[in-house]
This record gives C-alpha cells, sequence and structure tokens, in this order.
C-alpha cells in the first residue's frame, strides 16, 4: 500500500441505519480507529457478521464483508480463515447471535483457537427483533418491550469463553472507545481466537443497562493492576480461575479491559501446518488445481496416490 | 459357470470385514468383476450384518440377486437369518460347534423375524437348532454342508503357529475366507495377494495363510472345488476396487478439492475420513478436512471456504443436509459454488440410519425457503459416482450455484471394482473469474448472468443473505430486487441451455421396448440386469436412467413415453413415493402410473425385479418389493 490510509478510507458510503445514539456507533468508530491504526489492507481484510443489527456494521466498513446467517457467523469466518489463513478475520455477532442460537460455535471455536476476533455486542436483548430478551440479560430483568420480566437466567459471556479456551479474553464498552479501539488492536494482534465481549446499550429497548448505568459501573480491569497474561502452561489453572471469579462481578461494579491471555496454546492452523506442510506457505485457497483447464492428477500421479484401491492386469 | 453369488454374515464387529475384503480382493486379482453390498445394523458390536456379492467372469457386475450359491456363516444366527436364501444344491459353511443352538436362544436376533421363523419351521417341520435347518436343507433343498469346528481349527492354529488362545477367535474371518476359495478355486497366488494387503504384519499374515491352508485342504478333500468360475474374460486394463464412499473421495481429490467440512453421520463420513488420509496429497499440497460441531457449521464453514476460492464441499446424510438447508439457501442467494454430497439413508428422522434408500430426492429439489437455483445430480454407480463428483464442483463454479450430488448408503457401503478412470478427458472448469487489477469491483455486476467472481483477499466484496445491490450491499429497493432476482433465476435457463440433454439421462435396452423402466441412482445397477433377463425371456424391455433432476431431462422422457406411451412406463425407486415420477409429471405433464417400489432399506435384487416387471406387465400398477434379510 502506498497511501498510509486514514479512518475515511474505511468508511462505505452505506447509510449506517442504527437508531440514533445506539452503542453500535461506538463499536464501529473502534473498528475504524483500530484498522487505520494497524493499516490493515482492506482486500486482505474480512468482517464477517451475524443477522441483529449488529450484523449490519459489515456493511458499513470498507473491507471485505460477509452478511451471513443468525447464530453462523463463526462457521463462515472458520472456513474463510482456515481455506485462506493470510486473511485478518474480525467477525461481529449479536449476543442473541452468538450465545443463543449460535451458541455451539462459541465453544467449538474456543477449542480450537483459529486466529479469529469475535466481538460481541452485548446489549442484553434482541435488538433487530423489537427487544426481546437476550441470553446475556438477568432473570427478573424486565426492559421495557418484554410483556413480563424474564424467567431466563443469564450466561456468563466471559466465564463460556475461558471455559471454551479462548485464547485473549477482553470486554469493552461501546462508550469508551479509545479503550475498545486498544483491545480490538491487541485481538487482532494476538495469535489464537480472541474474545471481546462489548457492553453496548440499546437506547431503543433497553431502558436498563443505559449509558448512565455503565458509567455508573465500569471500572479499567488494568487501571487496578489486573496482569491477564498467562505466563507459563502451568500457570494456566490458576489464572483462568481467577479471571472467572472477575468475570462474575458484575452488580456494583463491572470490569472491563483484559481478563486473560494465554499465549501458549497453538493456533489451529499451526495445528493443519503440522500435518500439512504446505499449508502455510501456500493457502489452500491459492492451490493451483488445473492446468490448461486438465486436472493436476495426472494418471501416473494418481496410481501414485491410490495403488491401494487399484489392481493392474498384465496384458 | 460365469456368475457366484454369496452371502457372508456374522455379527457386527467380528471379523466380516476382513472375509469379505479377504475374498474380494482376491476375486478382482483373479480378475473378476466384484460387487458387494454390505448390510448391517446402527450397532457397533453383536447385531447380525451380512455381506452380499456378487462375482463374474464375463463383466464387471452392478447388480445383486438371489438365490445365492454360498452362504458362510460365522455364527448361528446366520444360519437362521440365510438359510433360505440358497439356492438347491448351494453350499452352507458353518461352524459345526453350534449344531445345537436353537433360533429361541439368540438375543440379538429380532422378535419379528423370531416370530416368522417359529412358523416356518413349523411348517418345514424344524425343530429350530442348527442342526436341523443344516439337515433341513441336505434333504430337501440339495445343499452341500461344510461343518467346521471352529473350536478345533483354532485349537490346531494355536498349536501349529503357537497363538496365544485369546488371539485365535480373530482367525474365524480367514477359516471361512479359506473355505469359500476352496469351493470356488481360488488360485493361491490371488488368495495370497489378498492375505498379504489385508495382513501386513509379517506373523499375522503367516497366521492367516497357515489358517488359510488348514480349511483349504480340508473343504478341497471333502468336496472339490465345484463352484469354480470360468477363466475371466473381463476386458479392463485395471480397475479401482473400492467403495463409494471412496470412489467419490479419489475423485473430488481429481477434482482439486481444497475443502471438506463435516459433521459425523452414517453413511456420509468416510468419505470425509478418506480424505483426510490423502490431506497432504503426497506432500504436494492442503487439502482442509474440518470436522465441525454439527452440519449447521459444516456448510456454512464450507460456504466460507469457497468465498476465498478453494474448491468445497460436505458430505453428510439426510439429518445433516435437513440442517444444512438455511445455510444452502445463503449460497443460493449469494451465488457461491458449494458442493453437497448427498448420501441419501432410509428417513424420516433417524429412521434407518445404516440402511438405503433413495426419499430424499424431493427435499434435495425442494427444501429451502424462497427460490433459487441449484443443480441436482444422481449417480448409478460407482463410476457415474466418479465423473459426477467432478462435474459437480464444475457445474458449481461454472453457474455460481450450489451443488447437490445425489447418492445413497447402498452405493456409499458397496465395494465394487470399476475400470480405471479416464484422467485424460478430465476438465477443471472454474467459471466466469475477475480479472486481476481491476479499479472498481462489484460481486453481483448485473451486467451478466454470471459476474466475474473474485475471491475474498482479491478484491474489497461484500456478501449478504439480505437481498442486495451489485456490490453485495443490503438493497430493498423493488426494482434492484427484480433485476437481482431475474439474474439469480436466469441461471435456470442458462443452465437449461448448456448442459446438453444427452448429460441428464442415459438410455438402455430396446429401442422398440414392451416395457420401460424409468429410474435413478442405485436402481441402475438392477435395472440393466434385469432388462437383460427379460429380453432372454422374450419381453423387450429397456431402462431409462435419471442423471440429473434439476436440469430434468425433459425433452428425451417426453419424447420416449410419445412414442411407446405412458402406459409402457414403469417408475422404480427405493422409496414409499416413486418420487422420481413425480418430477417427471412436474416437469413433463407426464404422469408415470406404475411402479414398484422397495423401502425396507435393503436394495432391490434382480430376481424381485423381474417378477414384478412381470406382474406389471399382467395389469398391476403399483409393487412394493421385499426381498432380504
Ligand atoms: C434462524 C433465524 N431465526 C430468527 C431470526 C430472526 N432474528 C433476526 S435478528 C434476531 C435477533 C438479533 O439479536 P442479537 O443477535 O442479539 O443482535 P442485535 O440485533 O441485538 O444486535 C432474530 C431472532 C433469523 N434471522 N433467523
Ligand atoms: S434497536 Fe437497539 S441495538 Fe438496534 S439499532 Fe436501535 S438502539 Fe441499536
Ligand atoms: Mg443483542
Amino acid at each position: 500500500m502506498a497511501r498510509k490510509l486514514t479512518i475515511n478510507d474505511y468508511k462505505t458510503n452505506v447509510w449506517v441505519d442504527w437508531c440514533p445514539g445506539c452503542g453500535n456507533f461506538g463499536i464501529l468508530s473502534a473498528m475504524y480507529q483500530a484498522f487505520a491504526d494497524l493499516q490493515l489492507d482492506p482486500e486482505k481484510t474480512v468482517v464477517v457478521s451475524g443477522i441483529g443489527c449488529s450484523g449490519k456494521i459489515s456493511h458499513f466498513i470498507n473491507v471485505s464483508g460477509v452478511h451471513t446467517l443468525h447464530g453462523r457467523s463463526l462457521p463462515y469466518a472458520e472456513g474463510i480463515k482456515l481455506a485462506n489463513p493470510d486473511l485478518t478475520v474480525v467477525v461481529n455477532v449479536g449476543d442473541g447471535d452468538l450465545l443463543g442460537i449460535g451458541a455451539a460455535h462459541f465453544v467449538a471455536l474456543g477449542r480450537r483457537n483459529v486466529d479469529l476476533v469475535v466481538i460481541m455486542h452485548n446489549n442484553t436483548v434482541y435488538g433487530l427483533t423489537k427487544g426481546q430478551a437476550s441470553p446475556t440479560l438477568a432473570r427478573g430483568f424486565q426492559p421495557k418491550a418484554l410483556p413480563k420480566p424474564n424467567l431466563q437466567d443469564a450466561v456468563n459471556p466471559i466465564g463460556l469463553a475461558i471455559a471454551s479456551g479462548y485464547t485473549f479474553i477482553a470486554r469493552g464498552y461501546a462508550a469508551r472507545v479509545q479503550h475498545l479501539k486498544e483491545l480490538i488492536k491487541k485481538a487482532i494482534q494476538h495469535k489464537g481466537s480472541a474474545f471481546i465481549e462489548v457492553l453496548q446499550p440499546c437506547v431503543t429497548y433497553d431502558n436498563i443497562h443505559t449509558y448512565d448505568y455503565y458509567n455508573k459501573r465500569v471500572y479499567d480491569l488494568q487501571e487496578e493492576g489486573w496482569d491477564p497474561i498467562v505466563k507459563s502452561p502451568e500457570e494456566f489453572p490458576q489464572k483462568a480461575a481467577q479471571a472467572l471469579i472477575k468475570s462474575y462481578e458484575g452488580d456494583g461494579r463491572i470490569p472491563i479491559g483484559i481478563f486473560l491471555v494465554n499465549p501458549h496454546v497453538p493456533t489451529f492452523e499451526e495445528r493443519y501446518a503440522q500435518r500439512l506442510p504446505n499449508y502455510l506457505k501456500v493457502p489452500p485457497a491459492k492451490e493451483p488445481i488445473e492446468v490448461d483447464g486438465k486436472t493436476m492428477i495426472t494418471m501416473r500421479r494418481f496410481k501414485e496416490l491410490f495403488g491401494k484401491y487399484i489392481i493392474e492386469f498384465k496384458q | 459357470m460365469n456368475e457366484l453369488r454369496y452371502i457372508l454374515g456374522g455379527p457386527q464387529g467380528g471379523g466380516l470385514e476382513t472375509l469379505s475384503e479377504l475374498l474380494s480382493w482376491a476375486y478382482a486379482h483373479a480378475g473378476y468383476g466384484v460387487i458387494s453390498d454390505r448390510e448391517y445394523f446402527s450397532n457397533i458390536k453383536g447385531r447380525h450384518s451380512y455381506v452380499h456379492a456378487t462375482v463374474s467372469a464375463v463383466e464387471l457386475p452392478r447388480h445383486l440377486t438371489y438365490p445365492v450359491d454360498i452362504v458362510a456363516a460365522m455364527d448361528a444366527e446366520t444360519v437362521f437369518t440365510h438359510f433360505d436364501d440358497l439356492r438347491d444344491g448351494g453350499y452352507i459353511i458353518y461352524n459345526s460347534d453350534d449344531d445345537n443352538v436353537s433360533f429361541t436362544s439368540i438375543p440379538s436376533m429380532e422378535r419379528d423375524l423370531r416370530e416368522r421363523l417359529t412358523s416356518e419351521f413349523k411348517e418345514l417341520g424344524v425343530d429350530g437348532t442348527v442342526k436341523s435347518v443344516v439337515k433341513y436343507l441336505q434333504s430337501n433343498r440339495k445343499v452341500r454342508v461344510v461343518g467346521l469346528s471352529f473350536k478345533e481349527l483354532l485349537m490346531e492354529i494355536e498349536r501349529r503357529e503357537g497363538i496365544v488362545p485369546s488371539q485365535a477367535s480373530r482367525y474365524i474371518s480367514t477359516i471361512l475366507a479359506g473355505a469359500v476359495a476352496a469351493i470356488t478355486g481360488i488360485n493361491e497366488e490371488d488368495l495370497d495377494y489378498s492375505l498379504k494387503r489385508r495382513f501386513v504384519r509379517e506373523d499375522l499374515y503367516r497366521h492367516n495363510r497357515a489358517m488359510a491352508n488348514i480349511v483349504i485342504e480340508a473343504v478341497k478333500g471333502q468336496f472339490g472345488s465345484e463352484l469354480k468360475l470360468d477363466k475371466p474374460s473381463v476386458k479392463v486394463s485395471g480397475v479401482l476396487v473400492a467403495s463409494g464412499n471412496d470412489v467419490i473421495a479419489t475423485a473430488k481429490i481429481v477434482a482439486g478439492v481444497r475443502f471438506q467440512a463435516y459433521y459425523p453421520i452414517t453413511p456420509a463420513a468416510d468419505e470425509s475420513f478418506t480424505l483426510e488420509e490423502y490431506e497432504a496429497l503426497g506432500g504436494e499440497g492442503s487439502i482442509v478436512v474440518f470436522q465441525t460441531e454439527d452440519e449447521l457449521a459444516a456448510i456454512n464453514a464450507a460456504i466460507g471456504a469457497a468465498l476465498t476460492g478453494a474448491r468445497s464441499s460436505v458430505a453428510t446424510s439426510g439429518p445433516g443436509f435437513d440442517l444444512m438447508v438455511e445455510g444452502l439457501g445463503w449460497a443460493g442467494q449469494n451465488e457461491v459454488p458449494v458442493v453437497v454430497t448427498y448420501y441419501q439413508r432410509g428417513g424420516p428422522s433417524t429412521g434407518q440410519p445404516t440402511r438405503g434408500g433413495q426419499s430424499d430426492l424431493l427435499s434435495s429439489v425442494f427444501a429451502s425457503h424462497g427460490e433459487y437455483p441449484r443443480i441436482v445430480l444422481a449417480s448409478g454407480d460407482h463410476e457415474e459416482a466418479f465423473y459426477d463428483a467432478i462435474d459437480a464442483f464444475n457445474y458449481a463454479e461454472t453457474y455460481q450455484v450450489p451443488v447437490i450430488h445425489l447418492v445413497d448408503k447402498f452405493l456409499a457401503n458397496t465395494i465394487a471394482t470399476i475400470p480405471l478412470p479416464n484422467l485424460d478427458g478430465i476438465r477443471i472448469v472454474r467459471g466466469n473469474l475477475a480479472p486481476k487489477g481491476l479499479t472498481e469491483y462489484k460481486r453481483f455486476d448485473l451486467s451478466s448472468v454470471i459476474s466475474p467472481r473474485a475471491f475474498l483477499g482479491d478484491y474489497v466484496m461484500w456478501y449478504s443473505g439480505d437481498e442486495h445491490d451489485e456490490y453485495g450491499h443490503i438493497d430493498e429497493d423493488p426494482i434492484n430486487r427484480i433485476r437481482m432476482f431475474d439474474k439469480r433465476m436466469k441461471k435456470l435457463d442458462l443452465i437449461e441451455k448448456e448442459i446438453p440433454e444427452e448429460r441428464r439421462y442415459s438410455y438402455f435396452g430396446s429401442e422398440r421396448p414392451d416395457i420401460v423402466i424409468v429410474g435413478w441412482g442405485f436402481v441402475k445397477g438392477v435395472a440393466l440386469k434385469a432388462i437383460e433377463e427379460l429380453s432372454g425371456e422374450g419381453i423387450k424391455a429397456s431402462y431409462y436412467h435419471i442423471r440429473m433432476f434439476i436440469p430434468f431431462p425433459r425433452e428425451s422422457i417426453t419424447k420416449i413415453a410419445g412414442e411407446v406411451g405412458v402406459d409402457k412406463l414403469v417408475a422404480v425407486e427405493h422409496n414409499y413415493q416413486a418420487q422420481a415420477s413425480r418430477l417427471v409429471a412436474m416437469n413433463t405433464g407426464i404422469t408415470v402410473g406404475k411402479s414398484v417400489v422397495k423401502y425396507t432399506g435393503r436394495p432391490i435384487y434382480v430376481h424381485e425385479l423381474v417378477n414384478a416387471i412381470k406382474n406389471i406387465m399382467r395389469g398391476s400398477v403399483r409393487e412394493v418389493l421385499s426381498y432380504g434379510a
């Protein structure tokens, strides 16, 4: 890239159709800034998103965007990344998307440690379907669209990420854009599956978790001296347990910042590379599969590869 | 004799596959054609499973039929389950230690069969022990009885080769292989070839060779080699001996697959295992074989991979396909080339997970909300499956549509000899690709029906399951909607125009038939044999084989129906509704009113099809087949 890219280069001309004041604006702004700071090549960067208010975000960023299905962003992102590990892949998903309909994929990604960033827009509601309870809404709460108080307990996203094996786990707040930007940059630079939960006020449907509510409660883990880095594989269980305790803080004070970074786990790509010597040199997506429109597998090659299925007769 | 048929039976997990392999490879090595179907329960150990095979000296067979020449039984349950499958004068090979075992004492036998046997044995005047059944076969059916005491044979091999008794039971496969080899006169060299192939470890080979020798000597001495096949006259330079799963895996590699996602399901999973075995392409490339958390992930990951330019596919069966349908729609909406290899099994729901069927045709043609183009291919045998698997990727990329390649459990688990594929003619067609260096790229450019495709990483582009504009951004404008919708759907016209009618069907047999079998998929093998037998009896029969459902072979079926008369068409399918005949009606207005169907989960056999066709010709409109354990 010849010219330095500015924030404006990362903007599309698609009108951003979120409700005025929506927390998603803060997240979008942090992403523009993080991408510009890192000078991400727009052609080599893919934002994958789900279905929901949050899911529209891929249309607003001037890098490749894949606006997928409700709940299925992670499989799309994994397919993209595993077929072409040269791409930088960032996923934006709603809390309903990731922890409701797509929860199996969330757990599975942690087990794999694919080099991806997952940004979850936690607004405690299903925004785009008009405010029903999401899996992060606590029992007994009744944001304004709900006819009755919520009967189901909230899942602990950070706790679930820890248990699933994510190797970079953080929480940001949509109104602290600079802080969130830094989290996103670190997450992109981290090698492995990174999860960022973002507290995202939904000004239209969540009259409980307002900016005011969060402003009074959030505090920065790092400012209070929490060191999230796992120093050795042996230290992991203890560090994870402490991070888990922090993830349960919530009533009076809500921690933001980095909960856990575990650099001791090989990425999924590295695991494949152990078995596939060319994998990280030539991405599968870039391998030639034909010469002049013909298969690369000649008859001789076919016989070499599949000899165990073949019987040839003496003529 | 130029054709040999046998049943090998035993408890699931008891070495039946080894037995079947030993024989198939020995016959194939000798130059015979083999087809070997495996029937089994959804169970890992203990339930009755069996192999049903045809070996031919004159062709590479694709058909199975009854009665058989040999039943080789590892256990008593096999004797009870299959004694009636034997022809008069056939051979039963069994364990004489089981002589006093009664069918009432076999816990793995299903109640239904036990009840049927109770009345049958009563009628035959048989007391229900193995001994009594064998005796009945001998005296009433002239069956030759090869009773071998497995215990004594195993003791002898223990003694001769110094094997520990706990290991001895592993040699039961070889006992039966030896006995079948003796009776059918398999050459020393050919049996040796398959023993070496199967038992790579030298000591194991030695022990098994010794076991086989003991049995061959004993059996040959007493019975000779009466079922020796004629010298093979199959004219091929070489064969592949492989299951449908393996054939499709090799074809995908020839086609250049670079990403396969799957969630384990019978009978599809073995294909992915085989691909994984070859994932590094002998060190020359990488195929990502990705075991996902479910089929929702499998299809969507495969679509993601396809967006990067990797040839990408999934392999699944009914329950998995059901979960994939939403993803398929996304691929349709976003014009993504992705291949679904669909191994049908018995549905609905879990249905008959290890049995075969063709009941997902309508689902694969119609499943999904909304409307979008797709291509549906169906393979009739291993050889077709090889070339279809390659075509599936070519069509997917040429038309930028999802392609469903329909096969089934019968094909998946049947081991067959097929001619070595001809790779010279194989084309890899990647379709309309965007040139490098454009200043602006629109993924859904409306200036042509097939927009030039670029891969993620080449340009900035957007995709969306929402209706979108040329750039891929959400767009609900009514005029844009019409344009985009039309562009997608016009691909069907293009497909209709470009894929020739001859590619969509095959026609076999008489040009002026008295009866035309209309079938697809695994029906092909049995139908071809049936029309041959019928013509031997003076009935002019033909087989119209549907190879593609989208695009549909409209013209040819219309022409044939016009020429011979609709009343001479009979649908033959492994499902209840004769689903293909419904698609014939939908596509042509022609109502095929007669059908022969089978939905027991077992394949259609030649003898029952021949019989059913005759009944149809005598005026029956529906025949429901049921033969087979
Ligand atoms: C399979 C399926 N079920 C339901 C929907 C309807 N739907 C659209 S958005 C949405 C919820 C979105 O909530 P969330 O994921 O939290 O995103 P938000 O809108 O809050 O950002 C639902 C249920 C759908 N699109 N697909
Ligand atoms: S409904 Fe809520 S989450 Fe959706 S755009 Fe409006 S404020 Fe944002
Ligand atoms: Mg939400």
